[in-house]
């Protein structure tokens, strides 16, 4: 069975924010929110590197484990999905996620909070396949359509890597066989417990 | 000697109500124990894989892995 994966290869990350802005257009994301962002370490500085972030659909998310309502669920491709007709907005995942991939959309005045929203690898929700219900809940459903998420897809320089884990990891490995390691796969240790070792 | 006896009189009194608000929380919690938490369960329909290798995503796999994988002379994932 393929465990699906994201793999941010931050030599070649350019920070061109494609993949947000990818993500952002192809599930309607609301505003003040992006499901994915390009985090710039020692910008300007000798060393710079960016990172393509998202819910990494952890193996034993956090998100999960603090939910007081229990809305999350993984598939069996490995994804982290929640419902957003349990979530109560609590903000708990938000604080828990190593990531802070959760988000919440600020829908009136005084603060107030509505349902988490977070990145589905591109695979929808709890609702029927590519059904107008999913999309508004949560957006497309590339993977039932026999696709990746967008934003990889979208990666100009190929630096964000989706699919099966051991399919990415084997790229990612000739990869760092041909150039050296680099700045490594980040994130990988903290989401999913291993290394990509050579 | 008279404040002495009204200071236990005091205590007395928060032991009675401490002694009595356990009593009641274990009154309420009682039931609430009977049932254990849940975690959300969509469904086996729901949960079920849709990662299909297509040719979409070799296509992806192939153009991800090209320079690396065709130099070294290795057949790119997905295309065996």
């Amino acid at each position: 069975m393929a465990r699906m994966k994201f793999l941010c290869d931050a030599d070649r990350c350019i920070e061109c924010n494609a993949c947000v802005t990818a993500c952002k257009n192809e599930h309607e994301v609301p505003w003040g929110i992006n499901r994915r962002r390009v985090v710039t370490l020692n910008d300007g500085k000798p060393g710079e590197r960016s990172v393509s972030m998202a819910c990494m659909h952890c193996t034993d998310a956090p998100c999960a484990a603090v939910c007081p309502v229990n809305c999350f669920y993984t598939t069996a491709d490995g994804v982290v999905l929640h419902s957003k007709d349990i979530c109560i907005g609590c903000g708990y995942c938000f604080y828990a996620c190593p990531f802070g991939a959760p988000q919440y959309p600020r829908v009136g005045n005084f603060g107030s909070r509505g349902k988490m929203d977070k990145c589905t690898y591109c695979s929808g929700g709890p609702e029927p396949d590519l059904s107008t219900a999913e999309y508004e809940k949560y957006g497309s459903n590339r993977l039932a359509e026999g696709k990746l998420p967008l934003c990889a897809e979208m990666c100009s320089t190929k630096a964000l890597l989706a699919g099966d884990g051991e399919m990415i990891a084997e790229i990612y490995k000739q990869r760092v066989l041909k150039r050296g390691y680099g700045s490594g796969a980040w994130g990988w240790k903290t989401a999913y417990r291993e290394t990509v070792a050579i | 000697m008279r404040q002495h006896s009204k200071d236990l009189g005091r205590r007395q009194f928060f032991r009675t109500l401490g002694g009595g608000t356990v009593a009641a929380a274990a009154a309420v919690a009682s039931p609430m124990g009977a049932t254990e938490a849940q975690a959300y369960d969509p469904g086996t329909e729901e949960t079920r894989s849709r990662y299909r290798l297509s040719d979409h995503v070799k296509a992806f796999y192939r153009t991800n892995g090209y320079e690396t994988l065709l130099k070294n002379s290795d057949p790119a994932p997905g295309t065996k």
